[in-house]
């Protein structure tokens, strides 16, 4: 198990050789068992810092706004920040390399393994206890998780409490890093695709009331978009000016502009909305599970995306977010590609 | 009117008020929300917080304000969309969130009238349920002028007391809603009155969360409006829409035209909820948005809620409800983040 006086020391010595601006990381929520993503410019602060099973953010969302602040700042700081990664986060860095969105020398990557464990799911963790009363959860010796709540500490193996795309990942080591802490030790825990499969062999008309009921509870808070690293457009189908306003874009520009997709939570415009963001990430979305996460009413949004995933592997053989260098899914070509879909 | 109801007889006086439609709290996987209810018997007080407010009820998160249609080029029809509102009851309303709706009726029925939030509420009684317990941990109403038993905006208010409620209206419609089956009540005994002011006092007792000096916060706010302490607290957002959109006192919003068809035009004038923390919320159109960052939205809500508000109403615009803390997805606490106003020192 990586152990966190070891991040510690690492974002310590960075901090200290002035190596970064900042590093985000996790620390503590005053008032609750989880996480929180942690911002330590000072090198005293890192003693915020934890490593635990909450830590669930991908934080490489951030990289976004590190770069917006720079291009409104008129003398930025152009030094990388730094960013603690587990192994599916790093991919999500790989993504924005090969899409040219951030520079490798823009971001110092602390990886983190996961080893043979992983982060918590909260809706699996509520099944067994009861929220309120959680005070911590610590990864244990044997790859189990240790819960303490009032009456004390329980024991639980990882599968039961652990994130379900953490029980099908296949990149518990960071991909892309400047710093390993942690082994890498091989593991699968399950099939990659293992809920998608079940979820793909029901009828269609059985997916399509899924469907219906699932997003018609939509508030199109779009928290599932901005919290996605990928999801960083200026320009967003979703927002009612769906149009990257310039001053120098014209009346006409604007007159002319398009609205895809109503503000309204109607199931058609609902649908929509989920139907181009997940075609928007085939090849891209690396599994993090942040929308899911998010969501506020409990959209299974994963099965969307691990749609898209495996068509990508099936169809194309690729996966998203391993190889920086290698062209991005939907911008390359190869002569044997599937055709049959062409009619 | 002061009454006793048995739990035997919750469900009898439900059937009473069948004139009525009625919303309550209804669960939906983990998800709890305020809804038409068809089988009011069916209904389940012990709920915690809804992650959407009441105020869904009387202002929906879309509204359709007029149809227009056009024949010709010269010639737009227009029809307004009055709603037409069967009288409604929503049960089991907390008291932050009834308060919530009497602060939105300041904002609606205050200079001027928006017809389409007052037909409603004109029309909806609230009956609500103290909370003995709190229903989230970051409930924090007693520190903005509220408490777990507040009747503010209520029409009756019920306390569970074990195997009865305590039913007492607060206004004459109130009153009328329990007239109408008061053979089902019966007259409270001393002993009970004295019964329900402990639980009352108990349940304020067990609120976690407090902020200190609110008033204090409320005139420093616009000291700080220039600082770098927005950047700092804003750090961690992701810029969603759940903390206003679940906030039940949050109004704000959007009109645009959905057009169904352009030759003949035909379509409709829409109103959705809109919220301070999107990219396009106040967007000009030249593109200029003169709340470009994070930290200009996040010191918007607060400064909404806790300043000015407060300067145009005298009173805040947070009902302690907590549910931008609870819900929140990287843990931005507006509690912490008022106590940080109060310790900053430029
Ligand atoms: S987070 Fe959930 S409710 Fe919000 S827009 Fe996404 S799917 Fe809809
Ligand atoms: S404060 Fe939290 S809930 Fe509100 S916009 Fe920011 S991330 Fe979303
Ligand atoms: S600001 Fe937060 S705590 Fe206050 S009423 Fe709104 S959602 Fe509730």
């Amino acid at each position: 198990m990586v152990k966190l006086d070891d991040i510690k020391k690492e974002c310590k010595s960075i901090l200290e050789e002035g190596k970064v601006k900042y590093i985000v990381g996790y620390k503590r929520n005053n008032n609750y068992y989880m996480s929180i993503p942690a911002f330590i410019e000072k090198i005293e602060e890192t003693d915020q810092l934890i490593w635990d099973p909450t830590c669930v953010y991908n934080l490489v969302r951030f990289l976004r706004d590190e770069k917006l602040r720079k291009e409104r700042q008129k003398t930025p700081d152009t030094r990388p920040i730094g960013v603690i990664v587990k192994g599916c986060d790093s991919r999500a860095i790989n993504v924005l390399l090969q899409e040219k969105f951030i520079k490798r020398e823009n971001v110092y990557i602390i990886g983190v393994a996961c080893e043979k464990s992983g982060v918590i799911e909260k809706k699996k963790l509520r099944k067994k206890f009861n929220e309120k009363n959680i005070k911590q959860i610590e990864f244990g010796k044997d790859n189990n998780f240790i819960i303490t709540t009032e009456k004390g500490k329980t024991t639980i193996s990882a599968e039961e409490i652990l994130a379900e795309r953490c029980i099908e990942c296949n990149n518990n080591t960071p991909v892309i890093y400047d710093v390993l802490l942690g082994e890498k030790v091989e593991r699968s825990l399950s099939e990659h695709f293992r809920s998608l499969e079940k979820f793909e062999s029901i009828s269609t008309e059985e997916k399509w009331n899924f469907w219906k009921k699932e997003l018609d509870k939509c508030i199109r808070c779009y928290a599932c978009r901005s919290v996605c690293p990928m999801c960083y457009c200026d320009e967003c189908i979703a927002d009612s000016i769906s149009l990257a306003v310039k001053p120098d874009t014209t009346a006409e520009e604007k007159a002319q502009k398009i609205r895809w997709v109503e503000k309204s939570p109607v199931s058609s415009e609902n649908f929509s909305y989920h139907l181009i963001r997940a075609l928007h990430l085939a090849g891209r979305c690396i599994d993090c599970g942040e929308c899911e996460r998010v969501c506020p009413v409990d959209i299974p949004l994963r099965y969307l995306n691990k749609k898209m995933e495996k068509e990508a592997s099936e169809q194309f053989g690729y996966t998203a977010g391993l190889d920086p260098e290698k062209p991005a899914l939907v911008s390359d070509f190869k002569d044997d590609d599937p055709q049959d879909f062409i009619i | 009117m002061q009454m006793i109801l048995s739990k035997m007889n919750f469900s009898s006086w439900l059937k009473k008020l069948n004139s009525y439609r009625i919303f309550a709290p209804v669960k939906s996987g983990e998800v709890w929300s305020y809804e038409l209810v068809e089988k009011p018997e069916n209904i389940i007080l012990d709920y915690p917080n809804t992650i959407i407010p009441p105020k869904k009820v009387l202002f929906p998160q879309r509204e359709v304000l007029l149809e227009f249609e056009s024949s010709s080029e010269q010639e737009i029809k227009l029809k307004e969309v009055i709603p037409e509102e069967t009288p409604s009851v929503i049960f089991g309303i907390r008291s932050c969130d009834a308060s919530g709706l009497a602060k939105l009726e300041k904002i609606f029925k205050g200079g001027f009238e928006d017809l389409y939030f007052s037909k409603r509420k004109n029309q909806t009684i609230l009956v609500g349920l103290a909370c003995n317990i709190p229903p989230s941990p970051d409930c924090f109403c007693t520190s903005v002028g509220g408490s777990p038993y507040s009747k503010d905006g209520l029409d009756i208010l019920m306390t569970d007391m074990g195997d009865e409620y305590y039913v007492e209206s607060v206004t004459e419609e109130g009153e009328k809603l329990i007239e109408s089956a008061i053979g089902l009540f019966n007259d409270p005994e001393e002993n009970v009155k004295k019964e329900l002011e402990k639980i009352h006092l108990e349940s304020e007792k067990k609120i976690k969360r407090y902020i200190k000096d609110i008033d204090k916060i409320s005139s420093k706010l616009p000291e700080i409006f220039e600082t770098e302490f927005w950047d700092k607290e804003s750090l961690s957002c992701i810029l969603c829409g759940i903390c206003t959109y679940s906030c039940p006192v949050c109004h704000c919003f959007d009109i645009n035209d959905e057009v169904i068809c352009t030759f003949p035009l035909k379509g409709k004038r829409v109103r959705t909820w809109d919220n301070c923390q999107f990219p396009d919320f106040t967007m000009h159109s030249s593109g200029h948005n003169p709340r470009p960052d994070k930290a200009s939205r996040l010191r918007q809500r607060i400064m909404h809620k806790f300043n000015y508000f407060n300067e145009n109403c005298m009173e805040l615009l947070c009902t302690g409800c907590g549910r931008c803390i609870s819900k929140c997805p990287v843990g931005i606490d507006i509690v912490e983040v008022l106590e940080k106003v109060r310790v900053y020192e430029k």
